[in-house]
């Protein structure tokens, strides 16, 4: 025990150990909106969708430009939160109409591959459109300062999220599991063949998958918007992490990847405390273990 | 699809061919005679946000200096290539700019990486190479040799104007929070030994090493928190150091803790940050709009409003680093007489002064280090509800820069390595 | 069909480049033979092997390390540093592949991701063996090499002979078994064939040459650094052979020129939006020309096997 507490002189640090779980919390659900659109584009379409940190950047950026247009008011940020994803839906949909549906009876690597070609072709695109300098937005004005949670402060941001995220896992469940559309989804992701053959038209379930993915993508992009820098390069950032958080807890499996990303969440939080040495390979070290012990990762579905 | 056998083989030469041809013309384009400096530098992506008005800064000093008759009676031309932020791609433009445009001179680099990869081709083609943006004291200390100069301030420089401010501050507990990579390590260390050296009784309390471009830095704000620090050491930057600010706020992180960092002052990160600006935070900065920068400077305010009126926008520290880089060159070459190579390098290794409109700059000869004034300021919000520096401090970097005598021990130490 | 007469006319013709081209242009053709060395021996995998992997710059990077290691660490001189880094590229082909090639598809594209970023974050952070992001300077050919042309027919020869072999490879019985386990493993393995073994083996041969690769690409840039081992790095054999065409063994060599020709008259002009070229042609290669330039004019010229379309 005396080993334990020198090893880690904050384990006894009550109020820090909670702040780290929430903020970890905070990450981990900021994760999970973010990665959440990814799983499902792949659990229907098979495909994974390498331009889904492009898509929360656009987000991100419509978030920007809505906030300038709309007036100095207090609804203009949820205004903003509103339309900005509706804007990446949109883009979404014209590129699996577009491009995707020209290819979609190829192997899904070939659709992977185009979408690593959309990286390029949009980050290039915002550069144009939006110019090269940093941009920000600001928290809407209620939830710009923070609560005291065990004598601490914590940013009442982050509540927004610990609390929105949840509603959404639990939308989408009900989505899935509850309503006819939801069982369309779930029976494409086994057997599309046999739902195509039952009349239904596949090809339009798939856009309208891709296109709620990439709503969710955009959503998770504005809503990440107050809290970072939006500035070239941030699709990157966010693509690597929403890919290893989806392979852990399986492609396809929304409750796997809210686990996964609470896992991940929490592992960067507490990982910066224990390993920080080694924390950037931990993840992808993970990662490459889930991948060899259990290739659908936590939650997800042994390929047919 | 059949009886076109040799079509692709016929679409390749034709490629072929048309490179060369395109290739060969390239050059012939100049007229009279001009300098040619080739420039490598990051002008796609995400570092654009500095290289834009960096390359203002260079074409605005090209067309004064051609206007007034050029150097030696001879036009300046720079040639632009884009490193897209890979040494290798650097490595293979410079071979480009060298061997088939036949430039006179290198310059360029943003990324401390590239500049070093730059710097070790330059001295295999001997070719003389400027580097211009990039901040590593490596390049001409101890990786130095005499076919590199480095034409702005390096990392040692600026630092230790912070560190010996930060010395003044009666803060003993210090923290940190740096990216882990050369760059964030690089200062670090200079701050860490400048600030140990000017105040012995500093006491490190925490070390944080956020990967480059960390996106969520609660875990870390978390720990400073609790860390017991009296002020901090923010080296993040750009988009990562936005994010941080940004995120640290809510949690009073600057109400505990005295921010003193190594770039917010700069536009690129106050402009966006708005209200969210770090007031208080001490930091370096090119606070142009300042009255007491402007009083010691007469000539800034009408080099800001030519700026102004060419680009439609504000300069940045990078603009003027463009700006001087291209004088300075410039100045070697006519100290020269001449732009062969070996007699600029010996016109650098005797040194020489220029007047810029913000201060002297000093081109050092043992080393072929610009020394330049260093200026470290406070952030505060103006009468506009726009954040700026103020309460600015300016010094010169030859007060604070390592001798010559350190820097050929320093250049010792890295051959030794090297055996 | 290009034939043997075609070939003659090739080899011919960049023999004699020197005395023609510029050393720039010189110094462009190595990085093709190099790069497109690379793109034919990801394509063992991908064209031939029906397995796609998307890290295969930590193969590339583990050959360029070794080589620029021994070199600049070993005091080792280049012909017997350079020969060291396929079999590091290949023990580490092997040490990976092992887990890879069990896993098929999608899951063998992620896993061998992970696996290159873990490479490329072993580089970065383990500053005191590889220099981290300084990287490794001064990682120079001998005298009698450094020259563009001395270079150009060094890394030529070695690039023709490491082509020869791949491509004996491919002919042979090996090969062919491993089309048949690209068409159908299943029934591949009824017919006795070691699926398992045969996927390992051409992994490691890919990873092998790959580190051949990155070796002569360590010398030909004078310094090595950690993002040749980033996964931006793994796309451009993908691409390169995408481009040239995934069926024909000459396809990526044909890639690579295109590639790199392409690039560099773009990329001097329009900076900015060479990433917007360069993604709209990877889309436009796979939604309108599956078979890459190769397809687009007819039967591939340098078929060596009946691979079907």
């Amino acid at each position: 025990m005396d080993l334990i507490t020198q090893l880690f002189p904050w384990i006894t640090n009550g109020p820090l150990i909670t702040v780290q779980v929430m903020s970890g919390l905070s990450v981990g659900m900021f994760l999970f909106l973010v990665s959440v659109g990814m799983s499902l584009i792949f659990g229907v379409t098979r495909i994974v969708n390498l331009a889904h940190g492009s898509f929360y950047m656009v987000g991100a950026y419509l978030m920007v430009s809505l906030v300038e247009v709309l007036p100095d008011r207090p609804w203009a940020f949820w205004v903003a939160l509103l339309v900005a994803p509706l804007g990446v839906a949109a883009l979404g949909g014209v590129i699996e109409v577009g491009l995707l549906r020209l290819i979609y009876l190829r192997d899904p690597l070939m659709q992977l591959i185009l979408t690593f070609g959309l990286i390029l072709v949009i980050s290039t695109l915002v550069l144009l459109a939006w110019g090269p300098d940093n941009k920000s937005v600001s928290r809407p004005e209620a939830l710009a300062g923070s609560v005291s949670i065990v004598g601490q402060p914590f940013p009442s941001y982050y509540l927004l999220v610990l609390g929105l995220a949840p509603v959404v896992a639990v939308a989408l469940w009900l989505i899935f599991y509850r309503t006819r559309w939801g069982m369309l989804i779930r029976a494409a992701t086994v057997d599309r063949e046999m739902l195509g053959a039952l009349g239904v038209n596949v090809a339009l379930l798939y856009t309208q998958v891709f296109v709620f993915g990439s709503w969710l993508a955009g959503l998770g992009g504005a809503l990440a918007a107050p809290t970072v820098a939006v500035a070239l390069g941030m699709d990157g950032d966010v693509l690597t992490t929403a890919f290893v958080v989806v392979v852990i807890g399986g492609l396809g499996s929304f409750a796997g990847t809210f686990i996964s990303a609470l896992l991940v969440g929490l592992l960067q939080s507490f990982g910066i405390l224990i390993f920080p040495a080694v924390s950037i390979v931990l993840l992808f070290a993970i990662m490459a273990v889930v991948l060899i012990v259990r290739p659908w990762g936590l939650l997800g579905r042994p390929e047919a | 699809m059949r009886g076109w056998p040799i079509g692709s083989m016929r679409c390749v030469s034709a490629l072929f061919v048309l490179s060369i041809g395109i290739a060969a013309a390239g050059p012939a384009a100049a007229q009279g005679k001009p300098i040619r400096i080739g420039e490598i530098n990051s002008y796609s992506g995400l570092a654009t946000v500095y290289t834009f008005p960096y390359r203002e800064g260079i074409q605005m000093a090209v067309k004064e200096i051609n206007d007034a008759g050029g150097v030696l009676g001879r036009p300046l031309e720079f040639i632009f290539r884009d490193d897209k932020l890979k040494p290798d791609e650097a490595v293979k433009a410079a071979r480009e700019l060298v061997g088939q445009e036949k430039v006179d001179f290198l310059a360029g680099c943003i990324s401390s990486g590239v500049g070093l990869a730059i710097s070790a081709y330059a001295k295999e083609a001997k070719t003389l190479y400027f580097a211009t943006h990039c901040q590593t004291s490596r390049l001409t200390w101890d990786d130095g040799h005499r076919y590199v100069a480095h034409t702005t301030n390096n990392v040692n420089q600026y630092i230790r104007a912070l560190a010996k401010k930060a010395a003044a501050m009666p803060y003993k507990k210090w923290a940190h929070i740096s990216p882990d990579y050369e760059y964030g390590h690089n200062v670090w260390e200079e701050f860490n030994a400048y600030l140990k050296q000017l105040k012995p009784d500093v006491q490190v309390v925490q070390q944080n090493w956020p990967k480059l471009g960390e996106t969520d830095h609660s875990s870390y704000i978390t720990a400073l928190l609790q860390s017991g620090a009296e002020a901090m050491l923010s080296v993040v930057w750009g988009a990562q150091e936005i994010a941080f600010v940004k995120q640290a706020r809510p949690f009073g992180l600057f109400d505990k803790i005295k921010l003193v960092s190594a770039s917010v002052g700069n536009p690129d990160e106050l402009d966006p940050l708005g209200k969210e600006a770090p007031v208080g935070a001490m930091t370096p900065g090119f606070a142009w709009y300042d009255e007491g920068m402007q009083k010691r400077h007469p000539k800034l305010a009408e080099w800001v409003k030519k700026y102004e009126e060419r680009v439609k926008k504000e300069p940045t520290l990078g603009a003027s680093w463009g700006y001087a880089s291209t004088y300075l060159i410039a100045e070697a070459i006519k100290r020269a007489k001449s732009a062969d190579t070996e007699r600029v390098i010996t016109a650098l290794g005797e040194g020489y002064e220029m007047e810029f409109p913000w201060g002297k700059v000093i081109m050092r000869g043992c080393d072929q280090q610009a020394i330049p004034p260093q200026w470290t300021g406070f952030v505060k919000m103006n009468a506009q509800g726009k954040p700026v520096l103020a309460d600015i401090e300016e010094t010169h970097g030859k007060d604070l820069v390592k001798s010559c005598d350190e820097v050929a021990k320093l250049r010792a130490a890295a051959a030794e390595k090297k055996k | 069909m290009l034939g043997a007469r075609g070939l003659v006319v090739l080899l011919a013709v960049l023999a004699l480049a020197p005395l023609v081209l510029p050393p720039f242009f010189l110094q462009l053709l190595t990085e093709i033979a190099i790069i497109g060395l690379f793109a034919t021996s990801f394509n063992l995998l991908m064209g031939y092997g029906g397995m796609v992997s998307f890290g295969h710059a930590a193969y590339f990077a583990l050959g360029a390390y070794a080589a620029a290691l021994l070199v600049r660490k070993g005091g080792v001189p280049m012909l017997l540093a350079l020969p060291v880094a396929p079999l590091v590229a290949a023990v580490g082909a092997l040490a990976f592949g092992f887990f890879i090639v069990r896993l098929s598809h999608t899951y063998f594209a992620m896993l061998s991701l992970a696996f290159g970023q873990i490479v490329y974050t072993v580089i970065f952070k383990w500053k005191a063996l590889t220099g981290g992001d300084d990287g490794l300077l001064d990682v120079w050919p001998p005298s009698y090499l450094k020259s563009p042309a001395a270079y150009y027919y060094f890394a030529l020869a070695v690039v023709g002979l490491a082509l020869w072999a791949l491509a004996a490879i491919v002919d042979s019985p090996f090969g062919y078994a491993l089309k048949a386990v690209r068409e159908n493993p299943r029934r591949a393995r009824y017919i006795g064939v070691n699926v398992r073994r045969h996927q390992l083996l051409a992994f490691v041969i890919s990873g092998l040459f790959s580190g051949l690769a990155g070796g002569l690409f360590a010398f030909y840039n004078g310094s090595v650094f950690p993002d040749f081992a980033y996964f931006t790095k793994s796309f451009e054999p993908l691409v390169v052979a995408l481009l040239g065409g995934v069926q024909a063994f000459g396809g990526p060599l044909v890639g690579a020129f295109a590639f790199k020709v392409l690039e560099w008259l773009i990329s001097r002009q329009w900076p900015v939006y060479w990433p917007l070229f360069l993604g709209s042609v990877v889309i436009l290669v796979i939604v309108v020309l599956p078979q890459g330039f190769v397809g687009l004019f007819g039967r591939r010229p340098w078929a060596r096997s009946a691979g079907s379309s």
